[in-house]
């Protein structure tokens, strides 16, 4: 069955035509500071937690995301199983788009955030395209019944994954669904994980018809810039891009800190707007005080 | 054909991933009497070092890694049963007990590094991910290892590395094993502060640090 959201007001896509949207910044370091406990199963709190995890979106909107992206980066059925959740994938992900939306102020939006699963594909690793699918069809079930406005494929080191994940979706959904795909820096130029190019990816998403595409993750805000530009060289769709601020290092007592910092950060942010990218959040090591200072780069109406 | 011709052809087996043409190499080196440790050395373990190579200059990916490591594993699952029946003891570099450690449950780094020591002639007993810290030091204790190796992604599961370290030493084990740790939030200034043994940045340094430790 499609779910199909009313049009009562401008879609995300509405305001990628008008003018550059913020996303928000990293979600699971903030619910580390406010106590998650150390390797158990993010979208738990989702129902154990509500009032947390709606805090952590309440902060991004106010720091000026239009976009938040729910608490569902891990909740696929599959990656919930490694945590034992496998069984709760519809209720966690239903849970996950609905509480950001009791905080969704008007004009706001909130994405369906649809990680990888962690597992390989045959021949590299056990799974079977169909059983991506479905692990992905069923969040996305949940993630619509919740009232998402629209999905994030992210974080997607193997395209081949990815597609088996839009395809999940848009078997589920009628309202968009973006992908973000992840990449690194080699000196032959930038590939994900399972060595995808840069062309490759945009052009086959873009023949699939995802509306926006673009990378997040693993680089920082000046290698993201960087990348940014090859992807514009590439396709003419909607680009997104969040840069990771930098590697994560902890201290010995435990404190976590990332390499770029704050200010250096936001250095590149121009950059990346100038080579191109029109939808420009935060990934690892963001938080709603970078998103503040990066939405007056960002949210400039043209 | 000339050995030093079959040795190329089984690096390039491996090098270019194909796992029948590994194996019937490893045949005709058993049909023609070959010294098998000679053809582990100069033949196969060639072709997954440059398969190593070329994935840290960024001209390989994930997949030709993984598929390297397992064209090595079938091609030495043909010659074994003849060391074996030979009472040739082929040289283990080194035992390894390995896995990520508990509340983390990714496992792709940790994998690639467990292929790779085994790959390069390592004993390795890979416990999984979300592995009790206790479980990595019992294992290590039954089995004789030299090294444990402690994986972690996340920057809040990382210090299970550290923990493992502390239990090591309550149970007067600190010393005992080379303790290596690796996982994106780790570097060396970590296993350091730890007190590990080591840090490496990927699967091929990982091999190279273990080879360097193990000599040492």
């Amino acid at each position: 069955m499609l779910h199909r959201r009313e049009r009562t007001s401008m879609t995300i896509l509405d305001l990628i035509k008008k003018r550059n949207v913020l996303l928000d910044g990293g979600f699971g370091t903030e619910l580390f500071k406010r106590g998650f406990p150390r390797g158990a199963c993010l979208e738990t709190w989702n129902v154990e937690r509500p009032e947390v995890v709606k805090e952590i979106h309440g902060s991004y909107f106010e720091a000026g995301s239009d976009a938040v992206m729910a608490n569902s980066f891990g909740g696929n059925a599959i990656k919930l199983s490694s945590h034992g959740q496998g069984k709760r994938c519809y209720e966690l992900n239903k849970a996950a788009a609905g509480i950001a939306n009791e905080v969704k102020p008007k004009g706001g939006f909130v994405g369906g955030d649809i990680g990888p699963t962690g597992k390989f594909l045959r021949p590299q690793g056990e799974f079977t395209e169909a059983e991506f699918e479905e692990a992905f069809a069923e969040q996305a079930r949940g993630l619509c019944d919740g009232k998402a406005d629209f999905l994030l494929i992210e974080t997607q080191y193997d395209l081949r994954e990815a597609l088996c994940a839009l395809r999940a979706a848009r078997k589920v959904a009628a309202i968009p669904v973006f992908v973000s795909m992840t990449f690194n820096r080699v000196p032959r130029g930038f590939f994900t994980l399972m060595g995808n190019s840069v062309p490759d990816c945009l052009q086959e998403l873009e023949r699939e018809g995802v509306p926006a595409v673009g990378a997040n993750c693993n680089l920082d805000s000046s290698d993201m810039a960087d990348l940014v530009k090859v992807m514009r060289e590439n396709t003419r769709l909607p680009l997104i891009a969040q840069a990771n601020a930098g590697k994560p290092s902890l201290s010995s007592e435990g404190g976590v800190s990332y390499s770029q910092g704050m200010e250096d950060y936001l250095r590149h942010i121009p950059r990346i707007i100038e080579n191109g990218a029109q939808i420009v959040g935060g990934c690892c090591g963001t938080d709603p005080e970078y998103i503040r200072r990066m939405a007056a780069i960002v949210k400039k109406e043209d | 054909m000339k050995k030093e011709e079959l040795y190329a052809k089984m690096a390039t087996a491996i090098i270019e991933g194909r796992k029948s043409e590994a194996e019937d190499l490893a045949r005709e080196a058993i049909k023609a009497k070959l010294d098998l440790t000679e053809v582990i050395e100069k033949g196969y373990v060639p072709g997954i070092q440059k398969v190593g190579e070329l994935w840290e200059k960024g001209d390989y990916f994930l997949p030709e890694l993984i598929t390297g490591g397992e064209c090595m594993k079938a091609a030495m699952a043909v010659l074994q049963p003849e060391l074996d029946k030979a009472k040739i003891k082929t040289k283990s570099k080194g035992k390894v007990v390995i896995g990520t450690v508990e509340g983390d449950i990714h496992d792709i780094g940790k994998n690639l590094v467990s292929s790779m020591l085994s790959a390069n002639g390592f004993d390795v007993v890979d416990l999984g991910a979300d592995v009790k810290l206790e479980k990595f030091i019992e294992k290590a204790e039954e089995t004789k290892a030299d090294f444990i190796c402690l994986s972690a992604l996340l920057t809040t599961t990382m210090l299970g590395q550290k923990k493992a370290i502390e239990l090591l030493k309550q149970k007067n084990l600190y010393g005992k094993y080379k303790v290596l740790v690796g996982g994106a939030p780790a570097n060396q200034k970590w296993s350091d502060e730890i007190g590990a043994d080591g840090y490496a940045e990927n699967a091929m340094l990982a091999v190279k640090l273990a080879a360097r430790l193990k000599g040492a």
